[in-house]
């Protein structure tokens, strides 16, 4: 089989920062269930690999797997990288343009002009600082999941930072069952990094793995926010098979090709 | 004489399975004989060997993540018929050169030898059968291919 293995790790970002935990807050789910895989969606899933070997022994099939974060809560990972940026930008700008309207109104509106410096205000929305410490997107504004400003921060619902996996662990890695590796990608939807592994499909059975996940907290830090990660951990399974190769024709053995010893009219 | 011929063939599983065809460029087929097969990179290759030769097809799908593997090659008589059509066993297993629904396609090796009794300069058509997940709309058929027997080589 040459078909690499997908598998999403689907977080719900707000409960897991309210609850301290990935249980019941992580939905999984993978392209084999075809092959058998169990629990798609949920956040029990086992993943079947079916492997294969020669009459020799060897691994006749080389299993790839790849992880994909996704956060649920999020601006769709679809959208263009620069986005965020560009939005805090252009409200940035937005806020300018309005403020040298204000500045240039007639005199005598100074009671209207209060009022309007709120309003430029709600529009300017919340930055988020930027912190080596604490880590995380930075350069950014709090947006809410249609790409809006968010004003207050504090209590309204904001678009979180996908979350990132930072480990892959546990038996099925210990027992050098799972080769898992974070490699440098070109696709950003993925920022730039995903996690890999290829399987040695030479010894059956279910094995479990932890996921490292870290998740970012918006909180407010000396009068300033910033996103504060949070690590937490979850739990999956591989189930790994493997059958003998076999010759497509005869089932068996390797023959000569299939065609009929018959003189064709020429 | 190259002991084998590789036949690879490339599919581009969710342009097949959206046209429910194999045709307009959901695939193209090569080969690596020395020999001068004619239709590279087309559904209709037709690839020069040898007897005593082996020839082995596989698969690639052009999107690593989708599932196509090869569930059967028949040679096909010149009507176009399968020329080795046997009534399926009374047991209910596939006829020789097929996989049952449910069977690990992965484990097939779709390898065989050129036999000496090809009758050397006619192009031999087969039928290559695909099937991309299990689906109701999950098998392919494509009849386009051959093998043509370039006589004994040194």
């Amino acid at each position: 089989m040459t078909q690499q293995l997908a598998i999403i790790v689907l977080v719900d970002v707000g409960n897991a920062l309210a609850s301290r935990t990935l249980d019941d807050n992580v939905y999984l789910f993978d392209n084999m269930k075809l092959h058998g895989s169990e629990g798609e969606g949920t956040g029990d899933l086992v993943t079947v690999l079916n492997g294969s070997y020669w009459n020799d022994g060897s691994q006749g099939t080389e299993l790839v797997l790849n992880w994909l974060p996704y956060s649920l809560g999020s601006i769709p990972p679809t959208v263009p990288r620069g986005y965020q940026v560009q939005r805090a930008r252009q409200s940035d700008q937005q806020a300018l343009r309005e403020l040298a309207e204000l500045g240039s109104a007639p005199a005598g509106t100074g009671a209207g002009s209060a009022a309007e410096l709120s309003r430029i205000r709600r529009n300017v929305g919340t930055p988020v600082s930027s912190t080596l410490r604490a880590g995380g997107p930075a350069g950014r504004k709090v947006l809410d999941v249609t790409g809006q400003i968010v004003t207050d921060a504090g209590a309204s619902v904001h678009s979180v930072p996908a979350p990132i996996i930072t480990d892959i662990v546990g038996e099925a890695v210990d027992q050098k069952i799972m080769y898992p590796a974070e490699y440098g990608s070109p696709d950003l939807v993925t920022d730039g990094w995903y996690w890999s592994a290829t399987v040695d499909s030479s010894r059956p059975g279910t094995y479990s793995y932890t996921m490292d996940i870290q998740i970012h907290d918006l909180v407010e830090r000396d009068g300033a926010w910033v996103w504060q990660p949070v690590n937490l951990s979850c739990e999956s399974r591989i189930k790994v098979t493997s059958g003998p190769k076999r010759n497509g024709f005869t089932k068996a053995g390797m023959g000569p090709l299939p065609v009929a010893p018959v003189t064709f009219p020429l | 004489m190259k002991p084998k011929v590789n036949i690879v063939v490339l599919v581009d599983v969710i342009g097949a399975l959206s046209d429910d065809t194999l045709h307009n460029g959901n695939l193209s087929i090569v080969d690596d004989s020395a020999l001068r097969s004619t239709g590279q990179g087309t559904t209709e290759l037709c690839t020069v060997v040898s007897p005593g030769q082996v020839v082995g097809w596989s698969v690639l799908a052009v999107d690593l993540q989708t599932p196509v593997e090869i569930r059967s090659i028949t040679f096909l008589d010149p009507e176009g018929r399968p020329a080795a059509a046997e009534p399926p066993a009374a047991d209910g297993a596939p006829p020789a050169g097929e996989s049952s629904a449910g069977e690990q396609l992965d484990l097939d090796d779709w390898t065989a030898v050129v036999p000496p009794w090809m009758t050397p300069g006619v192009p031999y058509r087969y039928r290559l059968e695909l099937r991309m997940h299990e689906g109701p709309h999950s098998l392919f058929e494509l009849d386009t291919p051959a093998l043509l027997c370039g006589g004994p080589q040194n």
